[in-house]
């Protein structure tokens, strides 16, 4: 992590707590920290969210348009990731700074949501081979405090499931090109199946074991780390009474490295697996807190309470 | 987007002709019949999990003379040329780093995928190729050695058929190795596509194709792995997967992997012993060119003495 100092010593007391499974903050490897979680809270996207993971703070902003499908893929819509790391993170994000970081985030969730059995894409069809919608997610990290990559799938997550996509009222063909009819009512809109939606854990790999949401100083203390991406259950994002859901399960759809160092083969499989447990009890909190938020905002205009608290 | 102008570059909206062949308009499944004939052998004859290494394998280095060292890899119908270059100073970077660094690109040629016309500017396929090739080649180079400079490691894809990264770090490999950069062990990569219950070793482009494509049936593995491996310490450097499968699949190809990842290490180790057999060689005949031109001098010279001292 950017502009984080630790001195030898530290470093050896974060190794030895991880060693003996109770981390410098009390947690156990396989913790979380504590996360704040608020969609809809931009007023000019269709979809959004907000999450603060300890430090780290995230902002998601999705937003509609209508694009013309690719050729061999003419019956699927789009899906695009957009990352800025601004420069309030840190000074070292100013001007390029925070590309690479960027870069490496958005490709992370286009691969994560590339399968069509973590996204699928059918459903942003509207005419097939014609038109169909064009999701353009832009994530803003307003603050890092290490585990980017977890918080801003959580948060991507959490804004595709509060995305609302206009209804299509009718379409014209008129010489070929598609005329189309939207209804005005903003309340008039659909939602999206975003329950298999894939999140993506990181886990770091500190001395011989590997931990789960590293904070800064523990990103700092390893020089390896895993991105498992693994798809959600729908289950947990549907209401309870509604139709049961099948419970399916997950499956990878993106494994990355990153960083400086490498690992055993064994060390790899455990830490897969590892991340397997992790991603389960995560999708199920996630799915737990959207539906009881969406509960809450059922018929009463949402009472707001300043987004960056 | 920054157009280049110096080249023509089309209309924007021009597509490949091959859109309106009948090839493309086949369905997954005519696609994946199409991969495996009776004799369960692979368009090329080859076996499931038979890989390219053993007899589709060439590999030479010193190709570019202006580079450090380079390497040439061909799988096949997958060419790769690769070229490092000298350790120079960190461009634009006031701090000083501990350890150096690698600069990785990875470019495909125009003309090198079957599908599309690559675009002249690095896109997203291959930024994140060159992020992923110097992810793999890190842990391997004794970077503690060369501390404040950056060693720039070039790959040029000329024909993408398939396993085109893994290509790529085997080639980067070889080239780092040939350019003497010091390094901790011989770095090799595999990849292998999964569709459903069958694993294609070291897939070709059309297999690929259809593995990265989400089949109709809920439920079904499909993806692409490549891992990269230092063998000889039984590293890891690089696990790249897309695509979506179950865990027990994942961990099960590893193993896969692994062996595969073995089997091309002799193939780089016999051209690295090649050349220094060769570099000994040139040198030996250079010294015995040398010894004779120099006899040759000194008995021009006596004979010279001679006349001198007669006349």
């Amino acid at each position: 992590m950017a502009g984080l100092l630790l001195s030898p010593t530290e470093k050896v007391f974060i190794l030895h707590g991880v060693q003996d499974d109770y981390r410098s903050d009390g947690r156990s490897n396989i913790d979380y920290r504590p996360m704040e979680l608020e969609t809809d809270v931009v007023s000019h996207a269709s979809g959004s969210a907000r999450l603060r993971l300890a430090n780290t703070d995230i902002l998601v902003g999705v937003k509609t348009e209508i694009d013309v499908p690719k050729p061999d893929k003419p019956d699927c819509g789009k899906l695009e990731f957009f990352v800025d790391c601004s420069a309030n993170a840190t000074p070292e994000f100013e001007g390029r700074g925070g590309e690479q970081l960027a870069n490496s985030i958005s490709n992370m969730m286009q691969k994560a949501y590339h399968s069509s059995q973590a996204f699928n894409l059918k459903q942003l069809c509207i005419f097939e081979g014609k038109q169909c919608w064009k999701l353009y997610i832009d994530i803003l990290i307003l603050e890092c405090g290490g585990n980017l990559c977890d918080a801003v799938s959580l948060a991507v997550k959490a804004a595709l499931f509060n995305t609302r996509i206009p209804f299509v009222k009718a379409a014209l063909m008129d010489g070929g090109n598609i005329d189309l009819q939207l209804s005005d009512d903003p309340y008039d809109s659909k939602l999206l199946d975003v329950g298999s939606a894939p999140l993506l854990v990181t886990l770091c790999k500190i001395g011989d074991k590997c931990v789960v949401d590293p904070s800064a100083e523990e990103e700092n203390c390893s020089v390896i780390s895993l991105i498992v991406g693994l798809t959600g259950d729908r289950k947990y994002y549907y209401p309870k009474d509604a139709d049961k859901q099948q419970s399916v399960e997950s499956k990878c759809t993106t494994i990355g490295m990153n960083g400086p160092g490498s690992v055993a083969p064994k060390t790899l499989k455990d830490a897969i697996n590892q991340g397997i447990v992790a991603a389960k009890s995560l999708d199920e909190a996630l799915g737990q807190a959207l539906l009881k938020e969406r509960q809450q905002n059922i018929g009463i205009k949402k009472h707001s309470y300043g987004f960056l608290k | 987007m920054p157009l280049d102008y110096r080249r023509f570059n089309g209309p924007d909206d021009s597509v490949s002709y091959k859109r309106f062949t009948d090839n493309y308009l086949k369905s997954y499944d005519e696609l994946y019949e199409e991969l495996i004939d009776k004799n369960s052998r692979r368009k090329d004859g080859r076996k499931l999990d038979e890989a390219r290494s053993m007899c589709m394998f060439f590999a030479r280095t010193d190709l570019i003379s202006q580079a450090k060292g380079s390497a040439y890899i061909e799988l096949k119908k997958t060419k790769v040329v690769c070229s490092v270059f000298d350790p120079r100073e960190i461009p634009h970077q006031n701090e000083f780093s501990q350890l150096g660094q690698l600069y990785c690109e990875v470019k495909f040629a125009p003309f090198s995928c079957v599908r599309q016309r690559r675009p002249h500017a690095p896109d997203a396929e291959e930024r994140a190729l060159s992020v992923a090739l110097r992810q793999a080649l890190e842990p391997a180079v004794c970077r503690h050695l060369f501390p404040n400079y950056q060693v720039d490691v070039f790959v040029y894809i000329l024909e993408h058929d398939g396993a085109c990264l893994a290509a790529a770090i085997n080639a980067a490999g070889l080239a780092l190795a040939n350019a003497s950069v010091p390094m901790y062990d011989i770095i090799t990569a595999c990849s292998l596509a999964i569709i459903g219950e069958k694993v294609f070793v070291d897939p070709t482009e059309a297999e690929e194709h259809l593995a990265i494509m989400s089949p109709d049936t809920e439920g079904t593995n499909h993806g692409i792995i490549t891992m990269s491996m230092m063998s000889e310490l039984k590293q890891v450097s690089d696990f790249m997967q897309i695509g979506s499968m179950d865990v027990q699949c994942v961990t099960k190809v590893m193993e896969i992997l692994e062996k595969e990842c073995e089997t091309i290490v002799p193939n780089i180790q016999k051209v690295l012993v090649l050349n220094v057999v060769q570099c000994f060689n040139q040198r030996k005949q250079l010294e015995a060119e040398a010894k004779e031109r120099e006899a040759a001098l000194n008995a021009k010279m006596e004979e010279w003495k001679k006349i001198l001292n007669a006349g």
